[in-house]
């Protein structure tokens, strides 16, 4: 598992994302309200899912700047600082992100504020894309809508240049959570 | 587009420094970083695991079609069957109108460029925005796109900053990070406000009815989320039969196509998501899916431009070629660009809109090992000319040079001489040619080109010879540029092959081996001087026959046996003299001795003629005698990258020629050795003719004189 880390941390890194792994729950209490501060973000838009359920996101907000709106996507996704969400799984070798993302809000709050902060379970992290597409192959019904996200939303279009956050957010910051509390 | 059109085209982007700076610079990078995000793994193996994939989706194509039109319609998307263009665009006008759409954003797709479906709602009163970057860039400034991937390539920021200076009534400034938020800013309101997002699609999965879509920017999940109906405008070739099969191609297409390993976003729709309308109401989402034809079953029931089936749309063709590094993707392609683009071309704008353009392939080949789908390019491409020639004839002059005189090999070889006579006023001291009269003065532009010899090799004694101590036979294939331009590189191989204890004989019957016509779409005329040379050929004893120019032995290797296949009286006996034939090289490195060992070897640099590396696979065989034979050789930057010779093309584009020259002569120049040796007798005329042109005194020659040269000292 820890290899498997490795390698995640070094490819999403490398597309651009920020990784930090947290020990547990209480470390990703922390390790959130940190970056909220330093985001100095005011108006927070979350999806409500297991993992933000045992964090509290209402109590990490309390200790900072920020208010958590969840729902009213249309407005509250588009006038946002930062969208918190959970992801399914993670894919080592390209540094990538999963989520079936049926749900609307899953999709708004990782489009459109210009942070998004991705928590995922280190225990989901998988090798590669063919691992990824082995699991839905294997599910009776594919999800109406799997989001692959690796890295911010970036653009070379203008003089071949590496520009980051064009439509989509211009930082991903991930949270890697170890421990087992909150299981699905 | 053709004749003088493209000619001025052509001289057009050579002139833009704009375009010349961002080609060159992507064209020249992308090679390391595309080698670097394929690292360890088995590119041959993918390849082939694709092409298997999507041979099997052409070859089950209607069976495909069936299953995911039932998966997707079950999932309770509509599916629309779009034979043809204005099929597909009567379709999603009908639909916007029946909807009381406004504005519509778009995610970038091909097959929406093929169909001019952004024109066509637009001339009907709607507001289409193109939402990817590049492809708004080039929508505000009235402009087409000039490469698959990266549509704006050849567009400054300075440019960038007027046009969204005009759009947004403010200054600007030419900032990147600036101009990107200013299109977030713009495109943001437009997704908001949009009634209707239609994409493309990457792949298409028959037994799940999933749509897959990759892009960097994010406007696809915009698109495809935001507005409360999306349209996906799909062509039949992306179809694939199973959900496994989208792993394959997923590695390919970011890494060929844009050295990534993976895209910022890829997205797999399966029917229609929950969407919620500007009042913030939740509903399904309406999914439309065009399955566009226009032209596609017809190249599927092609058997020979089946293979273009394959294709994912990368466009690393289009990365890896260097004509389209010299005049991009609004010269070289037709909404569909470079090499690939030419065959798509012919079948989804019709082989008129090919025409001209398809001259633009040089033949290198390069892009047939770069193709990540394993398709053979240029072979299609050629397959293209013999098809235009069929059906339009060739141009008078062809007509008369290929079929009257150079099917007569008396007549040919007459005229020949009568040509080394007529050129005496231009010829120098130096038997180079630097000034031509009237409209040949384009070809000595920066140039120069070599004399025809007084006398050809097939009247010097030094053509044959037999050693004693004889171990083999070898029967020498001239060439056209080796007996009347050359003969001296005829002479000297003859040296060295007899001091190795093999006789040289010279059948007198011999002709040009043809290729030429090949290349230009004159097949069946081609098929006849193939025949004369067999004959001729198979008549001698010797064991080989061997060649010192790799387009012959390519004619001869490789194209006999293909011309002649459907000939009972010839299709065998093309077979046996292929197996028989020999580069230089790789005979000399086989019968090697130490005689050949030179004492004052210097440093050389080995040009990869783009016949003997790529058709051939020699490459490292010229290197081994090289160094056997006591020289060092240091590698030049881009060693098998076309030095723009190709035979009738520097005659054909004399522009486009002579630029690939400039950059082969830098790169050669650059290597500091003493002189730069290559086995093909084509590349050196165009070598030599650089140097000339450029005043360096660095030599250029063929591995044969080399070797000779040590035998005398």
């Amino acid at each position: 598992m820890s290899d498997l880390y490795d390698l995640f941390h070094e490819r999403a890194t490398g597309a651009g994302a920020e990784v930090y792994r947290v020990a547990g729950c209480q470390e990703a209490r922390e390790r959130l309200t940190a970056i909220l501060r330093e985001l100095d973000a005011r108006q927070v838009v979350a999806v409500r899912s297991p993992l933000l359920e045992v964090l509290d996101l209402d109590e990490v907000a309390r200790h900072s700047a920020a208010r958590v709106s969840y729902g009213d996507w249309r407005t509250t996704a588009v006038e946002a600082d930062v969208g918190i969400s959970e992801l399914d799984f993670a894919l080592a070798e390209t540094g990538t992100l999963v989520q079936d993302a049926t749900d609307i809000g899953k999709r708004l709050v990782s489009m459109l504020p210009p942070v998004h902060i991705a928590l995922v379970r280190a225990e989901t992290i998988l090798p590669s894309l063919r691992q990824m597409m082995g699991y839905w192959t294997q599910k009776e019904a594919v999800p109406g809508y799997i989001a692959f996200i690796t890295g911010p939303s970036r653009t070379a279009d203008i003089e071949r240049v590496l520009t980051i956050g064009v439509h989509g957010p211009g930082r991903l910051i991930v949270l890697c959570v170890d421990g087992g509390e909150g299981n699905r | 587009m053709k004749g003088k059109a493209l000619q001025r085209e052509i001289k057009s982007a050579l002139a833009d420094p704009q375009l010349q700076a961002a080609l060159g610079k992507f064209c020249r990078t992308f090679p390391d970083a595309r080698a670097r995000v394929y690292e360890g793994r088995d590119f041959p193996a993918l390849r082939e695991e694709i092409a298997a994939i999507k041979r099997r989706a052409a070859q089950d194509l209607e069976q495909l079609v069936e299953d995911f039109v039932r998966c997707v319609t079950a999932r309770g998307a509509r599916v629309f069957r779009a034979a043809t263009a204005e099929d597909a665009r009567a379709y999603i006008l009908n639909l916007a109108r029946a909807r009381g759409i406004r504005t519509i954003v778009k995610a970038k797709s091909m097959a929406t460029e093929e169909i001019y479906l952004n024109a066509y709602l637009a001339a009907h009163g709607l507001d289409v925005v193109e939402t990817d970057l590049g492809e708004r860039i080039l929508q505000l400034s009235g402009a087409n796109p000039s490469h698959m991937v990266m549509p704006a390539i050849h567009l400054t920021k300075e440019r960038v900053a007027e046009i969204f200076s005009r759009e947004t009534g403010e200054q600007v400034p030419a900032e990147i990070p600036v101009l990107v938020k200013v299109a977030r800013r713009l495109l943001r309101e437009k997704f908001l406000a949009a009634g209707m997002g239609i994409s493309g699609a990457n792949i298409a999965v028959a037994a799940t009815g999933t749509i897959v879509i990759v892009s960097n920017e994010g406007n696809v999940r915009l698109t495809t989320t935001l507005p409360p109906i999306h349209v996906v405008v799909v062509g039949l070739e992306k179809l694939v039969p199973r959900l496994e099969d989208v792993a394959p191609i997923l590695e390919a297409l970011p890494r060929s196509a844009t050295a990534q390993p993976i895209t910022s976003y890829v997205t797999m729709i399966t029917g229609p998501t929950p969407a919620i309308d500007a009042q913030g109401r939740e509903s399904l989402k309406e999914l439309h899916i065009v399955l566009l034809d226009n032209g596609r079953t017809a190249l599927r029931n092609d058997p020979l431009f089946r293979e273009a089936w394959q294709c994912i749309r990368c466009a690393s063709c289009l990365n890896v070629c260097p004509v389209f590094e010299k005049v991009g993707g609004h010269v070289f392609g037709h909404v569909y660009t470079g090499g690939i683009g030419l065959v798509l071309t012919a079948f989804l704008h019709g082989l008129a809109n090919a025409e001209g353009i398809e001259g633009l392939c040089i033949g290198c080949g390069r892009c047939r090992e770069f193709c990540p789908a394993g398709i053979d390019i240029p072979h299609l491409v050629l397959e293209l000319r013999r098809r235009l020639v069929e059906e339009r004839g060739l141009p008078w002059l062809e007509k008369i040079l290929f079929e009257r005189v150079m099917l007569n090999r008396s007549l040919f070889h007459t005229l020949i001489r009568a040509a080394a006579v007529a050129q005496r006023p231009y010829r120098g001291r130096d038997g180079l040619i630097r000034h031509l009269p009237l409209w040949f003065a384009g070809l000595t532009e920066g140039r120069a080109l070599p004399a025809i010899t007084d006398v050809p090799l097939r009247r010097r004694p030094g053509r044959e010879g037999r050693p004693p101590g004889l171990h083999t036979r070898v029967a020498l294939f001239a060439g056209c540029l080796v007996d009347f331009v050359y003969p001296e590189m005829g002479e000297a191989a003859r040296k060295v092959l007899n001091a190795l204890g093999v006789e040289v004989v010279f059948p007198l019957g011999q002709t040009c081996c043809g290729y030429p016509l090949r290349f230009a779409g004159a097949a069946g005329t081609a098929a006849l001087m193939a025949r004369q040379n067999v004959a001729v050929l198979e008549a001698t004893d010797a064991a080989y026959v061997l060649t010192l120019c790799p387009t012959c032995a390519v004619a001869l290797k490789h194209e006999y046996p293909a011309l002649l296949a459907g000939d009972p009286a010839f299709a065998a006996r093309a077979r046996a003299l292929a197996a028989r034939v020999v580069d230089f090289s790789s005979f000399v490195l086989a019968y090697w001795t130490d005689s050949l060992t030179s004492t004052g070897g210097v440093a050389v640099t080995f040009h990869d003629s783009c016949h003997l590396r790529r058709s051939l696979g020699v490459y490292k065989e010229p290197r081994a005698l090289l160094a056997r034979a006591g020289y060092t050789v240091k590698e030049m930057a881009t060693p098998d990258r076309c030095c723009g010779f190709g035979g009738n093309y520097a005659i054909k584009f004399p522009a486009i020629s002579r630029s690939l020259l400039e950059d082969k002569i830098a790169d050669v120049a650059g290597t500091g050795a003493a002189m730069v040796v290559a086995d093909c007798p084509g590349c050196l005329l165009q070598l030599r003719s650089g140097l000339a042109g450029q005043n360096l005194r660095m030599a250029a020659k063929h591995t044969a004189e080399l070797l000779a040269e040590g035998l005398s000292s």
